[in-house]
């Protein structure tokens, strides 16, 4: 388990993003990929349908489990991020959801970061309970902590690259080097990061799962998920994973590793989860998509560029108590951070507003250019306040407990023109000084 | 399946189902650097269309143990050997690119117990530029990288897979990375007895190649046609057929088997 380079493709990244997956198709010549917007797809004959469903050749049978247009979206992410081969889903969290439930069965664990996503802490805590896959959460950066949760049913450790919220940044390989030792694989969500600033695979991990509803689909218009396979992982040699490396019964006893070894889960996923759990993308949202990717190197350029610039105005402004990016020396893992992120780590940030939750709200509804609302990762700066919405159930200790304060402003930097963002803020920075001085009189 | 040859334990895939030495059986022979998984998608179907399917892993390729073989000629005795031990009597062979030198060494070996032998994206002769064996010795992800680079086709260099959501690419520099390169090359440069044998085959032959090969360019394959005396059937694709065109490769051995 080398961390040598993954690669798919000699394109350069931005040719892959562009070209990938799809050549005009002979009929009509269509420059742009198409949609296909069909459940179905009618076989040669009998003999040839049979050849499909039983894995004999590759090829459309339904759409829920392959689509042509979703099947060009699959192989440019593979292609990003140098994997052996992608599935694509209806959301970020079916891909979560798809990926542990393929790794794991009743009375197996995972050791995840403690840092993550509020809706996949859920989902591991509460909902993976219920069928008996148990978690345990861990400071991800202590390779300690990581190795001493590792029990003999543990099936994979699981981090995000970029934490949401806090921007930590994950050690991966530290974290990757923990896992092998253990003969387990690392699955890493890289939403915040992007294949752009970020491929996971080159530093240890071995399965990458993305929301493709946010940087990569970049323009807040279709909600997608997808699963990379890095087909480095032994899966045999670990010894952990039956469901790749014994026989599956309801494909004639097929063994996945055997058949398909480097693409063994992306197999296996296709075969069971899309065809079981049906959490399947559409087309037309795999369009969408596609448009997205196809500029996603010249916008997480701009991206982390305005986070940038951003950062540092934000910095000088009185009324800011505090600032987070983990480009910033004052970040924990700001060291880790300039390792694996050359380019810049994403153009998410975090900030205090003076004041508390009072003025973190007037802030917010003073804003006209950016938008309040729950999503990241939209070419447009994007704003949200914890306290007020997504946390707005917690006193101010629970939130500080939590990790997020009741003054945090949680920023998804866009590619608007930097002093327009500037100037907004400014704006909200004003009110959010008037909401003090009310507090403060009376 | 997994059986012993030489002490050393073997993998042979069987498309999915049970070998049973009692169906007429197809041989796969894999090519430089590679594995079975190579022929992921014929095998199936042969074992599931009542053929019986030995796909092996050379000596130290994939998921079989051992060192590599250092010449065609021992991996041609190495594969009878394996043939006994799985009790295979009358067989067809399908090799591809180095594959089918080892096909062809091990014809004169077999006789009469040949069937029909199939060459897919190869020639008589595979001569390797000393450069890229010296390079598989010092570098061999580097050599692989070249392989790749010239080994797949247009389509494929554009992310194009026959089947959804893989990367035939990445799948094929996995499997490199782990299996030895310099000394298949070596065998292959130093193989010479091809255009003997290939005059002395006496069964049912099918010549498959490869549009843009430029590994095995397709010239060569047709030089290899003509001494096998038969026609070869042209497919739109790069040096690796078996990946990059499943469904043609498959198409033009179905119809061979179906005249046999
Ligand atoms: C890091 C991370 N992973 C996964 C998800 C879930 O993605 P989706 O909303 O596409 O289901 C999100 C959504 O915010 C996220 O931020």
């Amino acid at each position: 388990m080398s961390k040598q380079n993954n690669r798919s493709s000699y394109l350069g990244a931005d040719t892959i993003a562009l070209h990938a997956g799809y050549q005009p198709e002979p009929e009509h010549g269509s420059r742009a990929v198409p949609i296909y917007q069909t459940t179905s797809y009618v076989f040669e004959s009998v003999d040839a349908a049979s050849a499909l469903f039983n894995v004999e050749q590759g090829g459309h049978i339904y759409s829920r489990i392959t689509n042509p247009t979703v099947a060009v979206l699959e192989q440019r992410v593979a292609a990003l991020e140098g994997g052996t081969g992608a599935v694509c889903t209806a959301s970020g969290m079916s891909a979560l959801f798809v990926t542990f439930v393929s790794l794991c069965s009743a009375g197996d664990h995972i050791v995840s970061a403690g840092q993550i996503y509020g809706s996949t802490v859920t989902l591991l805590k509460h909902t993976l309970k219920r069928f008996n896959i148990d978690v345990s959460f861990v400071d991800i950066n202590d390779s300690q902590a990581v190795a001493g949760a590792i029990q003999s049913n543990t099936k994979l450790v699981f981090c995000e690259s970029i934490g949401n919220p806090g921007l930590e940044v994950s050690d991966l390989p530290a974290i990757s080097d923990a896992a092998h030792q253990h003969g387990i694989p690392l699955v890493v969500d890289a939403t915040f990061a992007t294949p752009s600033l970020c491929r996971p695979l080159e530093h240890g991990a071995d399965v990458v799962v993305h929301s493709l509803t946010k940087w990569i689909g970049g323009h807040g218009t279709a909600i997608g998920g997808a699963i990379v396979d890095g087909g480095k992982f032994d899966w045999a040699a670990s010894g952990r994973f039956p469901t790749l490396t014994e026989p599956y019964e309801p494909f004639h006893g097929i063994n996945f590793w055997e058949e398909f070894g480097p693409a063994a889960l992306t197999m296996r996923i296709r075969a069971e989860a899309m065809r079981d759990f049906g959490a399947a993308m559409s087309p037309h949202n795999a369009f969408l998509l596609l448009q997205g990717i196809e500029t996603l190197n010249l916008r997480m350029k701009q991206h982390v560029e305005n986070a940038r610039q951003l950062t540092e105005w934000l910095q000088q402004q009185e009324n800011v108590a505090w600032v987070n990016h983990p480009d910033l020396e004052s970040n924990p893992t700001h060291d880790v951070a300039s390792k694996l992120f050359p380019n810049g780590a994403g153009s998410m940030l975090c900030f205090g507003v003076k004041g508390g939750r009072a003025c973190g709200a007037a802030f917010i509804d003073a804003l006209q250019l950016s938008s309040n609302l729950a999503n990241v990762g939209d070419a447009r700066t994007l704003v949200l306040h914890p306290a007020s919405t997504t946390h707005s159930r917690l006193d101010d200790e629970a939130m500080i407990k939590a990790g997020i304060g009741p003054d945090m402003i949680r920023v998804s930097v866009g590619i608007e023109s930097i002093r327009d963002i500037c100037a907004d803020f400014t704006q909200g920075l004003k009110a959010a000084s008037k909401a003090l001085q009310k507090q403060q009189e009376a | 399946m997994r059986i012993t040859v030489n002490q050393q334990n073997v993998f042979v895939a069987t498309g999915g189902k049970e070998f049973n030495p009692e169906l007429p059986c197809v041989v796969f022979l894999h090519g430089s650097g590679l594995d079975h998984r190579c022929w992921a998608l014929q095998a199936r179907w042969f074992a599931f269309h009542g053929y019986s399917v030995f796909a092996p892993d050379f000596p130290g390729h994939s998921l079989s143990a051992g060192e590599p073989l250092t010449s065609i000629e021992a991996m041609a005795d190495w594969l009878i050997d394996a043939l006994e031990t799985a009790g295979v009597e009358q067989l067809h062979l399908v090799g591809h690119s180095q594959g089918f030198l080892v096909a062809l060494e091990a014809a004169s070996r077999l006789k009469s117990r040949l069937l029909s032998l199939t060459a897919i994206g190869t020639a008589a002769a595979i001569p390797v530029n000393p450069a890229l064996i010296e390079t598989a010795r010092e570098a061999p992800m580097k050599a692989a990288d070249m392989m790749l680079q010239w080994g797949f086709g247009q389509a494929t260099q554009m992310g194009y897979s026959a089947v959804p959501g893989v990367q035939p690419i990445a799948v094929g520099r996995q499997i490199m990375a782990a299996n030895p390169l310099a000394e298949d090359l070596q065998a292959c440069n130093d193989y010479t007895q091809g255009t003997v044998r290939a005059a002395d085959i006496m069964c049912p032959t099918q010549v498959i190649l490869a549009g843009q090969d430029r590994m095995t360019p397709y010239k060569t394959g047709l030089e290899l046609a003509k001494l096998l005396n038969t026609e070869a059937i042209r497919i739109e694709s790069g040096h690796m057929l078996p990946i990059e065109a499943p469904k043609a490769c498959l198409n033009a051995m179905k119809q061979f088997f179906t005249r046999l």
